[in-house]
């Protein structure tokens, strides 16, 4: 019986706790009873259906994802290609290593005003989008490369398979699960880092121009509307990329 | 023929091969028996080219290629049955070619119906008939056997045994394979070499159950 009630009860559980902390958000904009600093749920849902009417919000939120998606693209793009190319050699690791952690111990912020004196304002979201979630992407690609069983390696050795399809048939599979957490884990880092570097560039389509807008007009309800929309985004895709990985990984273990 | 000469192998101090000797004739199974831990696996991979030696000579391996039943099944988990044996198989055939020789040799080790199948759905007798399956799938001059029915029951083992022969017969190929079981290396072989110590001897030459 177990087994097959707890997930039922999770089912019915998830409306209830996301209802119950929505609750919390009213009562407590309730009692603050100042819109400016805590607008309600409903008021924040009404500015959303506001907003949503317009052309300029699905313009902006379509520009934000082609910047997600570039920079993270990319990012994953770079990452595997290095991750293994440094996994497979030592020399290029420790040449890279610093690197990576530099990057890592990089405050964000300063990530983004260093972009914004050297790109333009729309480019600013994407490279730091990508510089983010690369060193992420290549660690947990390097680790799925020395994780590769060294007697499958050597079984290809005795049978002479060429490099191409060890690289497919033995690296590719192996590192797969390390690289989609890497993948989920940026993911959401990448979303973001990409609106935080909107906010600074502000360019003409951006959630992040909104933000900062909402901010400077003092804008509350639009603030939360924006914010909620960053979030349930960042939430839809790292659902979706679990998913897509649950499915890759499936006969692996 | 194969014909090892003086050959000389040591970890460190540890010295496991010493002014070693051994010949293997064509087209016959030869079984290295001996104690775990003599250094049998050692010159199993030194044949292979897993393993680089200090000094002597190999003759009669040039151009060879092998095939290698390990003690584990070594199957890539993430591959199907068909995936597995394919994967040694790619890199030199064309996929007409492929799809005649992986039908040949899953059905010779009776696998017909668990061709899709991932290593993880099947029992460790299956597994290791695909690894049978793959050695015999794959060109080679040399099949090297490495403890290969080690830790099956004694059921499945003769079973197993019995597929490897009944392949063995179709498809004759040197075999060079490692055992501790003297039941197992005279239902297999022509020859056994009984080896003993460290550095690693012969200690006797006796014929096989197997003519």
């Amino acid at each position: 019986m177990r087994p097959s009630t707890i997930p039922n009860n999770k089912k019915i559980a998830r409306p209830l706790i996301i209802l119950f902390w929505l609750g919390v958000w009213g009562g407590v904009s309730l009692l603050i009873n100042r819109e400016i600093y805590l607008p309600s749920p409903i008021r924040t849902l009404r500015a959303f259906i506001e907003l949503s009417t317009t052309a300029e919000f699905w313009s902006s939120i379509a520009m934000t994802f082609i910047r997600v998606a570039i920079g993270f693209l990319v990012s994953c793009l770079a990452g595997v290609i290095l991750g293994i190319l440094c996994g497979l050699n030592r020399f290029l690791y420790d040449a890279f290593n610093p690197l990576a952690i530099t990057i890592k111990s990089t405050p964000v912020m300063s990530v983004i005003i260093i972009a914004l004196i050297w790109f333009q304002s729309g480019q600013v979201p994407v490279f730091v989008c990508f510089l983010m979630c690369f060193p992420v992407i290549w660690t947990n690609v390097v680790q799925g490369v020395k994780q590769v069983d060294k007697r499958l390696l050597q079984m290809a050795k005795v049978y002479k398979v060429d490099r191409w399809h060890i690289l497919k048939g033995i690296y590719i599979p192996s590192l797969t699960p390390y690289l989609m957490a890497g993948i989920i884990t940026s993911l959401g880092f990448g979303w973001k880092v990409t609106v935080a570097a909107e906010v600074l560039s502000s360019p003409k389509y951006s959630i992040g121009g909104h933000l900062y807008n909402a901010k400077v007009y003092l804008e509350s309800p639009e603030l939360f509307a924006w914010t909620s929309v960053v979030i349930v985004l960042s939430f839809a895709f790292e659902y979706l990329f679990k998913r897509i990985a649950a499915n890759m990984t499936n006969h692996s273990h | 023929m194969i014909r090892l000469k003086n050959i000389y192998k040591a970890y460190d101090d540890l010295v496991v091969l010493k002014d070693f000797n051994i010949d293997f004739e064509d087209e016959k199974i030869t079984a290295l028996l001996g104690p775990s831990g003599c250094g049998k696996t050692t010159l199993l991979n030194i044949i292979a080219g897993l393993e680089a030696y200090q000094s002597g000579t190999i003759e009669g391996l040039a151009d060879k290629t092998f095939s290698y039943i390990f003690q584990e099944d070594r199957l890539l988990p993430w591959a199907t049955v068909e995936g597995n044996i394919r994967f040694v198989l790619e890199t030199r055939y064309d996929e007409e070619t492929i799809r005649t020789i992986l039908n040949k040799y899953i059905e010779m080790v009776g696998l017909e119906d668990y061709r899709t199948y991932y290593p993880n759905q099947l029992s460790g007798g299956m597994k290791q008939r695909v690894a049978i399956a793959r050695a015999f799938a794959y060109p080679s001059d040399i099949l090297l056997m490495d403890e290969a029915f080690k830790g099956l029951d004694m059921e499945l083992k003769i079973g197993l045994i019995q597929s490897f022969l009944a392949l063995w017969k179709k498809d004759r190929r040197r075999v060079i394979m490692v055992t501790h079981d003297i039941n197992e290396a005279m239902d297999i072989a022509h020859d056994i070499y009984i080896l003993g110590g460290r550095p690693l001897e012969i200690k006797e030459k006796r014929a096989g159950k197997n003519k």
